[in-house]
Order: structure tokens, then sequence, then C-alpha cells
């Protein structure tokens, strides 16, 4: 198994040979009430957090801020492209879906196309979160340089 | 409406705890304009962020990414310098993104309830070190009505306070009541 330079075992980091169709292993989540009411989202919209107003606003239950889908989203990135995905890197996210309170997410993510750049590729890879029905709630894209410096050992 | 909605339907509370949540929802309603009003095309806003290691590990706990890349704090040892492959401790690449949050809603005006975040296209262009001090700056580009929903689009650059360096380029679109 691959590891990252930090030593941390993933299911193969993304290489210049890893082929368009790539499927990358995602993250799992649950969305913990307590977690979407943290005092780092703000804690001024009551629709991620408190089910009366959320029902109120017509919401079946408090939803999840999508930077946290977001973030799961980036998680998987960083665990396959590891420090390639720290620099020039773009990341677009829909938020198609609502993800409510309780829900499990996971993500997702394959890749579309490499486009040759410098030494190596400009990977895109569709990306996505999900519940265990498999209804999408995050939709997207990923753009990753690897493997595009003419010296390998310059790279992070 | 559904009336039967409870404040304690996900976590535990006391009766105290619901009122002390009731209170300060209700307080949150009648203070705030939605983001729509609040907002023209043409607006910038900046502010300063210090990162320091404590708000890395609050952002991180809370989408409970554990990777030690991030860790400038630790329990027993605190602040730490921490190990990346960039060196010492970097931010989580999206941290940031979050935080524009609160340059985009005026924070010395309440704030807009009920608006929700649709959208980003977010260039990570430069791993940010752990203890940097970024500025953020929003400006409003465009207001839309889609499918009858209302919508105010800002671009956003967050730069090193220091050195200039452009961190961060995003596109973001937030759908107001």
């Amino acid at each position: 198994m691959t590891q990252t330079l930090s030593g941390r075992p993933v299911h193969g980091l993304i290489t210049r040979e890893t082929p368009v169709g790539h499927v990358l292993v995602g993250v799992k989540k649950r969305a913990t009430i307590q977690l979407m009411g943290s005092r780092l989202w703000g804690r001024f919209n009551p629709n991620h957090w408190d089910p009366v107003y959320a029902a109120r606003t017509g919401l079946k239950a408090p939803i999840q801020t999508g930077e946290m889908s977001s973030a799961y989203i980036s998680e998987m990135c960083v665990n396959h492209f590891g420090a390639h995905y720290l620099r020039q890197s773009r990341v677009v996210c829909k938020y198609v879906a609502s993800i409510l309170a309780n829900e499990v997410i996971e993500t997702g993510g394959q890749v579309r196309e490499k486009t040759p750049k410098g030494h190596g590729f400009r990977f895109t890879v569709d990306v996505w979160a999900q519940n265990e029905a498999g209804e999408k709630k995050t939709t997207g894209w990923v753009e990753v340089d690897v493997g595009v410096d003419a010296d390998p050992a310059a790279q992070p | 409406m559904n009336t039967s909605v409870k404040t304690d339907e996900l976590m535990p509370m006391t009766e105290l705890q619901i009122s002390q949540v009731r209170e300060f929802v209700d307080g949150l309603a009648t203070k705030s304009q939605t983001y729509w009003d609040m907002v023209h095309i043409g607006d910038e806003l900046s502010r300063e962020l210090h990162i320091t290691p404590e708000l890395v590990i609050l952002y991180a706990d809370a989408v409970e990414d554990y990777n030690p890349w991030y860790e400038g704090w630790t329990m027993n040892t605190w602040q730490t310098e921490g190990q990346s492959p960039f060196g010492g401790a970097i931010v989580p690449p999206l941290l940031v993104s979050h935080f524009v949050l609160s340059v985009q809603f005026d924070h010395t005006k309440p704030f807009a309830v009920g608006s929700i975040h649709t959208f980003h296209d977010t260039e990570v262009l430069e791993p940010i070190p752990v203890g940097a001090r970024v500025r953020i700056l929003t400006r409003a580009t465009d207001k839309y009505v889609k499918r009858g929903r209302r919508y105010v689009r800002h671009e956003v650059l967050v730069t090193d306070v220091a050195s200039g360096l452009l961190y961060l380029r995003e596109v973001r679109d937030i759908l107001s009541l």
C-alpha cells in the first residue's frame, strides 16, 4: 500500500501513471447535530442546528452547512493526491441537495480526464458526496497537477 | 409547519437548555435582514484573519479530519511547529474558504438568517502555514434570480498579510431568503 509523505496509509496515491476511470476511496461521516451546531459555523443560521427553526422554513431536519461536505471531499483529495492537492488545484462543488441531520454521507470520486502538463498531467476528477440511499448531495470536480515538475524530488 | 418538532429532538436537553435555545433563536430572527437586501453589486469587504493552531484544530475537529499535517497544536505539547510535506503544519485546504463567510456577510451588521451557501469554485494556489495572517477580500459581482430563487455571487482573494502571496481564489454563490 502506498503511503503519503507523512506516513499515512491510503489506498494508492495518484501518480502520473494512474489511468482515467480510476476510482477514489472516499470518506464516510455522519451528519452529527453537535458538529453541525459548532461555533465554528457561526450558529447564526438555526437551519443548521435547530429542528424547530428548520421545520418552520420547510426543512425535514436541520441541514449541514455545505462547507462540511466540501471539507469531506477535500479530505478525500488529500488522501489521494497528497501534497499535490495543496498547490495550483481547483475544487468546484455544487450543493444540489441538503444533507439532513443524522444522514450518513460518503464521498466518492473518479478520474475523468488527464491532460498532459509539463512532465506530468493535470488530472480532472469528478467528485461527489451522497447519502446511504445513493442520493447525490454535493457534486463537482477537482483539478490537480501531478508530476508536472522536471525534477520529482523538487516536489513535496 | 410541523408543530410536533421539538428543540431537543436530536440531542438531549433540559427544559432550561431548551428555553435558552428558543430565546437565542428568536433573537436572531428579529435582528436580521435578508442577505439579498444587505448586499449591493460592487460591495468590497476585507478582513484579516490570524490562523492560529487552535483555530485549525477547531475546524479539523468539526469536519472530523485528523490528518497530522494540520496539527500545530496537540494535547500535552500545546503549540508545536508540526510536520507536513511543506515543513511545518499547514492549514486544511478549504478552511479559509469557510471563513470567507465572515467577510461577505458584513460582520458589523446583524447576520442574515436563512441564507444558504450553494456553490463554490475554489483555486487552492499555495499551502498556508499554520500561524499565518491572511487577508480575505470579497467583492459582490452579481445578484440574480434563477427558478424563482435569489442568489448573490462573490469573488474572493485570500493573500498573506506579510508577503502578499496569493493563497486562494474563489467564486461563490449564496441563496438568499
